[in-house]
């Protein structure tokens, strides 16, 4: 169970860190009036700055317990969060397999998986849809419009 | 009266088999382009360009303005169905579209869509017809401090409407600006922000934000709820299409007062995506049912249709009348005017009088075309929504994978599009408001571009927002709305101290 405290704190903490690294990469542009104007890291410096405080101030409500939604005490239930990794797991994997075997058998063997594993379609629907989604892509993408999907290594290889 | 008989001299150039067929084959696949995100308006019109060097120019402009036509409306239909926006100008319809078709009603969502961009660029085409000479005039007068003013009134009149914690919607709206300084300085030439990741040089596109944002954001939060798509019923109801449009009348004030800040943002370049928010942001403001915005309301829809398409429309008459192009497309277009052999500019107006008069008049009849295409098509998408939640939430993962690719070929932007879905989710679940966030990737740096330019023509000086009436207004007009939701916040403190207590979340 993730209480809503913690998610609160993590997300201000995820911004605040995204303020610093904004603040301190736009210090190398320099900051201020120059020559030629406005210096280029001007205004990324401001907006870290107010990321920061602002996280800050976010942070320290949801330490305290306060702010919109103190009430709801639990952000996230267990079945909730097997769920959530139902979808994203998957998906985050199908990513990652992209350079390798390329957007289409990806995509056939990712549709497939979500489809067919846990039980949701038969798996001769599961196997249309994965077959046909490939195919739907292929159309469209590359002769329609001609927008070249990565074909992957595994494609590379085998001389595609 | 010139211009109305040089209109019906156009209307019996765009009147005739072989251009209504183009007008349909333009809207066909404009219609496709929209619906597919990744894929955009200007993708397809320069696909198709080659394809026109053949022909007349007339032809040629009628084929390629039906496209967007179509795209404009095929944009819309994936923020309603699925919350992934086709195009950036409809972002905002997905606020209040995509709950009425999560709610069971997609067919009136989408007819409501269509019904209200049709109005928009109606009045954005009858527009153009009056007033092509003085518009003209008033897009000359537009520099670096007007820019910034237009998009400064944009923020404002969306920015200070919010129900969120204000210190969350800061916090939203400055990681947006952050996010839009990724990459090339466009003034300095200097790279921003990109933390050592060369790839990042190109920026981080809008679309890919987006997408992630919107479309994986909103799976996650949906399978988290358990959502399952309501049953909704099997059978294509036609009379529901036009009971959505007979009811369309009903928001008159919203479609008149949208339809003029579009033509407004259209004409002075701020552009579509410019022109959605900020008519989204006053209808919340100024409807009646203001409060129950976000959850369906058909005026919610309406507005930031309106104004997109009004804003689309009235946005070629700078690209015909100045050379000027106000969005991509529009680029695109001008490029195939130059191909064509015809020079855009205010001398097109006098020696090429067949050409525009032909253009316009195809705008009209072009829109009608494509309305009836696209109310044809509603049931079908509308039928999209009865697909089981199991089999439409991987494509829609893959759909926004090749979407995000396609922007640029870079894998780097489906990796980041998946972040954005993670950020997305924890944002929704911890009600950071995200309409801020995406406005300020979309404008951000453009409102940065011109707030520099406008100091370096001034040396610094911030007089330059109140150097002429036209900026004047436009900075004085920005802070009022901004200030507005205050004044009425402290009012209402005044009168009523105990009822104002618990309303205090939502002073900006």
């Amino acid at each position: 169970m993730i209480s809503r405290r913690a998610l609160e704190i993590v997300a201000a903490a995820l911004t605040g860190f995204f303020g610093v690294v904004v603040v301190v990469s736009s210090i190398d542009n320099g900051i201020g009036w120059s020559s030629a104007g406005v210096d280029a890291g001007t205004f990324p410096f401001l907006t870290g700055i107010i990321i920061v405080l602002g996280s800050l101030y976010t942070m320290g409500q949801g330490a305290m317990g306060r702010g919109t939604l103190a009430m709801v005490r639990t952000a996230i239930t267990p079945s909730e969060l097997r769920r959530l990794a139902g979808l994203f797991v998957p998906a985050a994997i199908f990513v990652a397999v992209i350079p390798m075997v390329g957007m289409y058998l990806a995509s056939a063997g990712y549709v497939f998986a979500v489809l067919a594993l846990p039980k949701r379609q038969s798996v001769l629907r599961a196997l249309v849809i994965a077959a046909a989604t490939p195919l739907a892509l292929y159309v469209v993408f590359e002769r329609m419009f001609q927008v070249s999907l990565p074909h992957g290594a595994l494609a590379a290889a085998f001389g595609f | 009266m010139e211009n109305l008989q040089s209109l019906l001299h156009g209307f019996t150039i765009a009147i005739t088999v072989p251009h209504l067929t183009l007008m349909v084959i333009g809207v066909l696949l404009g219609i496709l382009v929209g619906v597919l995100p990744g894929l955009g308006a200007p993708n397809g019109v320069s696909l198709l360009l080659p394809l026109t060097f053949g022909m007349q120019p007339v032809s040629a402009i009628i084929l390629l303005s039906s496209m967007y036509w179509g795209a404009l409306f095929g944009g819309s239909v994936t923020s309603i169905l699925f919350n992934i926006p086709g195009e950036p100008s409809s972002v905002a319809t997905t606020f209040d579209g995509y709950p009425m078709a999560r709610d069971g009603r997609p067919t009136t969502a989408l007819a409501t869509a269509f019904g209200s961009a049709a109005f928009g660029a109606l009045v954005g085409v009858i527009l153009i017809t009056f007033l092509a000479s003085w518009v003209a005039q008033v897009a000359l007068a537009f520099g670096p401090p007007e820019y910034f003013a237009v998009y400064f009134l944009a923020f404002a009149s969306f920015v200070g409407m919010g129900g969120a914690a204000p210190i969350k919607t800061v916090v939203a709206l400055a990681i947006g600006f952050a996010i839009a300084a990724i990459g090339i300085d466009t003034v300095s030439g200097s790279v921003r922000l990109t933390m050592g990741i060369d790839e990042l040089v190109k920026g981080v596109s809008f679309v890919v934000a987006v997408m992630g944002l919107f479309g994986i954001g909103e799976l996650l939060i949906a399978v988290e709820e358990e959502f399952q798509a309501r049953a909704v019923s099997s059978r294509v109801d036609w009379r529901e299409v036009f009971r959505a449009l007979g009811r369309l009348p009903q928001h008159g004030i919203a479609l008149l007062r949208s339809a003029a800040i579009g033509c407004w943002m259209g004409i002075t370049p701020g552009g579509p995506t410019a022109a959605s928010f900020m008519s989204y942001g006053i209808a919340k403001r100024f409807s009646r049912n203001g409060a129950r915005f976000g959850t369906g309301e058909a005026e919610g829809i309406v507005a930031p249709e309106t104004a997109d398409h009004a804003a689309g429309t009235s946005a070629l008459l700078p690209m015909l009348s100045l050379g000027i192009p106000g969005s991509a497309t529009a680029a695109v277009m001008m490029g195939g005017l130059m191909i064509w052999g015809l020079n855009p500019g205010p001398m097109l107006f006098v020696d090429q009088k067949d050409f525009v008069w032909g253009l316009i008049a195809s705008m009209y009849v072009g829109n009608i075309v494509a309305v009836a295409l696209v109310l044809l098509t509603v049931p079908v998408f509308a039928a999209l929504m009865r697909i089981p939640f199991a089999v439409i939430a991987p494509l829609i993962v893959i759909i926004c994978v090749v979407g995000a690719y396609s922007v640029s070929n870079s894998y780097l932007d489906v990796v980041l599009m998946l972040g954005f879905g993670v950020v997305g989710y924890l944002f929704k679940k911890l009600h950071y408001p995200l309409a801020p966030l995406v406005l300020a990737i979309v404008i951000g740096d453009k409102a940065e571009d011109a707030f520099r330019q406008a100091m370096l023509m001034s040396k610094g000086s911030l007089g330059i927002f109140f150097a002429n009436r036209l900026v004047t207004t436009l900075v004085l007009a920005g802070m009022a709305l901004l200030l507005l939701p205050l004044a009425l916040q402290v009012v209402r403190l005044l009168r009523k101290p105990d009822e104002a207590a618990d309303e205090k979340v939502r002073i900006i």
